[in-house]
């Protein structure tokens, strides 16, 4: 999901790296205040951690291979400011060392990935979170808010490219979400793996009062929503207009009109082609999104519970052999 | 990933290389404002900055093959959102433009970093008031990457050399779990760290 | 006077196993002590307790004297400063991106800045024999490279003492002989937690033998680690070179 330069026009830019700068800064004035001086040294080395993590290869299908973002699970195991200090810190170091994302688009990056798909994901299994208990419920929390981060970040992406004239909307939101609903499960599913693992072995490490920075607090929650609530109402409302023709198909049927304002800034890309009962890609698009949200919480539920019978047998069985 | 990949030029001596980092990072921003500000109408002026980029890069001694070599390495990133734009009318054109555009940025950025040790780029954020605790994980984070890294690869090894199934399932708990007690590690390490920065006096 | 006097030392982790029972020892001035045992006896422990490391509170009642003063929160900056800590695994202990900045973290913690901090980690690097080496990144370093980084960073503190945790660890021969031959000139006080019994043998007159956490013996490095007994019961053997002694190796030279 890096955008490389020469992709996002300047307005694009200016107004991404504003938002990844709000954020950052935030988050950086919320880990200084909480933060105990100990742990100073293990935000670093969990950035490095998140590196690494990302070369490991998960192999698909014929020499395609799947990789961690990341964001969800360093949110779960520093807390949420501490995360997207984490997340923007692999992402400045990508872009500037190894040329993975480029520099004037590092504001859209570090607000895709760094805070949507961070302190996004965190408030989706925050709020999963108050009604799922135990191991169980982190690790389905975890699974379903990290899917949903990963399929709202591709989607402000989409919208990025398309508010700067790059890929048409009609184009870039169903390959960018589509594709993304695909890679959002893998994601998914490695981080639960690897909480997992650290819950077998480490269970001190992922209870909540021992995090880096703190139990979130509430003006963290009102920044951060407030944050992508605006930053996604920006990139991506231009874009609401294609859904009147969908709308109208409604509209028309149930004798009702009502049509979204175009915005001002830029003219609605006309969807080029229709597929049959549906509408456009856009649409379709949507309803897919909805429809694996819903998929999504219970794969998330099954996935939980069956890796957490898998390592409550390994617990057994180490216990034993002890 | 080989040891010498990062930094690897970024301290040999040049014309470029002795330009203050700032300078050179406004420069930089400078050239990547300029390709992107250029129209899709002139792409001839493209051709006058890869030859400035070009001049940049002979004065600055680099190996050009290498830089070549890690520049078509680099080219991927480009096409893999550039194909987008091919589904469109008059997507071809779009598409030659995006590309010759993004890899003018690649570039650029490429330049930067290799005449440019990351310290100094460190130093320049401290000087442009990059909250401290960012900058701090940013000289960490670099300094441990390749411990890591190789930390990672040591533990895939020797957990697949004791794997004798090969299908998906197994090789992807296999990585999840090289990943978590990576991370376990990775927080002892970090409780070593802050010892020794304890032990040299280290003020918090 | 003793850089060290330490009585009854006790020390539980809190979070792990290890500890220390009533440990009492001294340290001359000047001199170069062993200590010796196998794993887990609480070698690195007690070092850490030497540099005030540990406890991580050290409250009003150390047991521990540092040339004279126990140890307190109040001169806990003075203590680091007068005794530096060489950790068993270097990667640890280089934690910045360059390394002139490594060896200048010390000092400038201290107060050091500027053209006097530049000469204190040139003389530092030159000390250990890595003129020049400034501005190289501690992940291009050989394992012997690291470990006369980390040695040269506690130099430029000035120390009066040196804790060295396992120092030859990991060395090839090469990077052991120098090493061994840059401790035999450093003229501090110096003591050296090691399995490198070869090594003791040649640096270190006495030697203390700790096991489980207690200080079970203390005396004359060549008596006490020729007594084959002993060493086995503690895990350890009676070094090769006082089994067949070579001419050119001499003991503590």
């Amino acid at each position: 999901m890096h955008i490389p330069d020469g992709f996002l026009d300047t307005k694009t830019a200016a107004v991404t790296m504003g938002l990844a700068a709000a954020g950052v800064g935030w988050a950086a004035h919320s880990v200084r205040k909480t933060l105990p001086p100990r742990k100073v040294p293990l935000l670093g080395v969990t950035a490095a951690f998140i590196f690494a993590a990302q070369m490991l290869n998960f192999p698909i299908a014929g020499g395609t291979s799947g990789h961690l973002l990341g964001g969800m699970l360093a949110a779960v195991l520093l807390g949420p400011s501490a995360g997207v200090l984490v997340l923007a810190s692999v992402l400045i170091i990508q872009c500037l060392l190894f040329a993975d994302g480029g520099l004037l688009a590092l504001g859209a990056n570090i607000f895709n990935m760094g805070i949507v798909g961070t302190a996004g994901a965190y408030g989706i299994y925050w709020l999963v979170r108050r009604r799922a208990k135990g191991l169980q419920g982190q690790l389905m929390a975890a699974a379903f808010a990290s899917w949903c981060a990963v399929v709202i970040a591709s989607t402000s992406c989409a919208a990025q490219l398309a508010l700067s004239g790059t890929v048409r909307w009609g184009i870039a939101f169903p390959a960018m979400a589509g594709v993304h609903m695909l890679i959002g499960v893998g994601e998914a599913i490695i981080t639960t793996l690897v909480l997992a693992t650290i819950a077998a072995t480490r269970p001190d490490l992922l209870r909540e009062e021992a995090r880096a920075a703190g139990a979130p607090r509430y003006r963290g929650v009102i920044v951060y929503g407030l944050l992508i609530a605006i930053g996604l109402a920006l990139l991506i409302s231009p874009f609401a207009s294609p859904w009147p023709d969908g709308l109208e198909r409604v509209a028309g049927k149930l004798d009702f009109m009502g049509k979204a304002a175009l915005h001002p800034l830029v003219r609605a890309p006309l969807p080029d082609y229709v597929i049959p009962g549906i509408g456009s890609p856009v649409v379709a698009t949507a309803l897919a999104g909805a429809i694996g949200t819903i998929v999504m919480f219970v794969f998330a539920v099954i996935l939980a519970r069956v890796v957490t019978r898998r390592t409550m047998a390994g617990d057994r069985e180490s216990a034993a052999v002890r | 990933m080989h040891h010498d990949y990062l930094d690897r030029f970024s301290r040999l001596d040049s014309p470029v290389h002795r330009v203050p980092a700032w300078l050179k990072l406004a420069c930089a921003l400078s050239l990547l404002l300029i390709t992107i500000l250029i129209p899709m109408s002139r792409a001839a002026l493209f051709g006058v900055l890869a030859a400035l980029l070009i001049a940049i890069a002979v004065a600055s001694r680099l190996p050009l093959l290498s830089l070549a070599g890690r520049l078509l390495m680099l080219e991927p990133f480009v096409l893999g959102v550039a194909l987008l734009s091919l589904f469109q009318p008059g997507g071809g054109a779009i598409f030659l433009r995006l590309v010759a555009r993004g890899s003018l940025c690649l570039f650029t950025v490429l330049l930067l970093s290799s005449t440019t040790p990351f310290s100094e780029i460190l130093t320049v954020f401290r000087k442009l008031r990059v909250p401290a605790i960012l900058i701090t994980m940013l000289a960490l984070m670099y300094r441990y990457i390749f411990v890591l890294v190789d930390e990672a690869e040591r533990m895939s090894r020797a957990r697949a050399s004791r794997t004798f199934r090969r299908d998906r399932s197994h090789m992807w708990r296999a990585r999840g779990d090289v990943i978590g007690r990576l991370f376990v590690r990775s927080t002892e390490r970090a409780e070593r760290i802050y010892a020794a920065m304890c032990a040299r006096g280290w003020k918090t | 006077m003793n850089a060290f006097e330490v009585s009854g030392l006790s020390f539980r982790y809190a979070d792990r196993d290890g500890a220390l029972s009533d440990v009492s020892f001294t340290v001359e001035e000047g001199e170069c002590l062993g200590v010796i045992g196998p794993n887990g006896a609480g070698k690195s422990t007690l070092l850490m307790h030497l540099n005030g490391l540990l406890p991580e509170k050290p409250g009003d009642r150390s047991p521990i004297r540092v040339f004279g003063e126990p140890i307190r929160d109040d001169n806990l900056d003075r203590v680091r400063r007068e005794v530096g800590l060489l950790f068993q695994n270097p990667d640890d202990q280089i934690f910045c991106p360059t390394v002139f900045e490594d060896v200048a973290f010390g000092p400038k913690q201290f107060g050091s800045s500027g053209g006097d901090l530049r000469g204190i980690v040139d003389r530092a690097l030159a000390q250990v024999g890595l003129v020049g080496y400034g501005n190289r990144s501690p992940h291009h370093l050989s394992h012997g490279e690291k470990r006369r980084v980390s040695i040269a960073g506690l130099l430029a503190c000035a120390p009066r003492v040196l804790l060295l945790d396992e120092p030859t660890s990991d060395l090839d021969p090469r990077g052991r002989r120098e090493l061994k031959a840059l401790l035999r000139d450093l003229p501090i006080t110096k003591v050296i937690a090691s399995h490198d019994l070869e090594m003791i043998v040649e640096l270190c007159p006495r030697v203390l033998i700790l096991d489980e956490g207690r200080l079970v013996r203390e005396g004359p490095t060549l008596e006490l680690l020729n007594d084959e007994a002993l060493m086995l019961i503690h895990g350890l053997e009676r070094p090769h070179v006082l089994q067949h002694p070579h001419a050119h190796d001499r003991p503590h030279g």
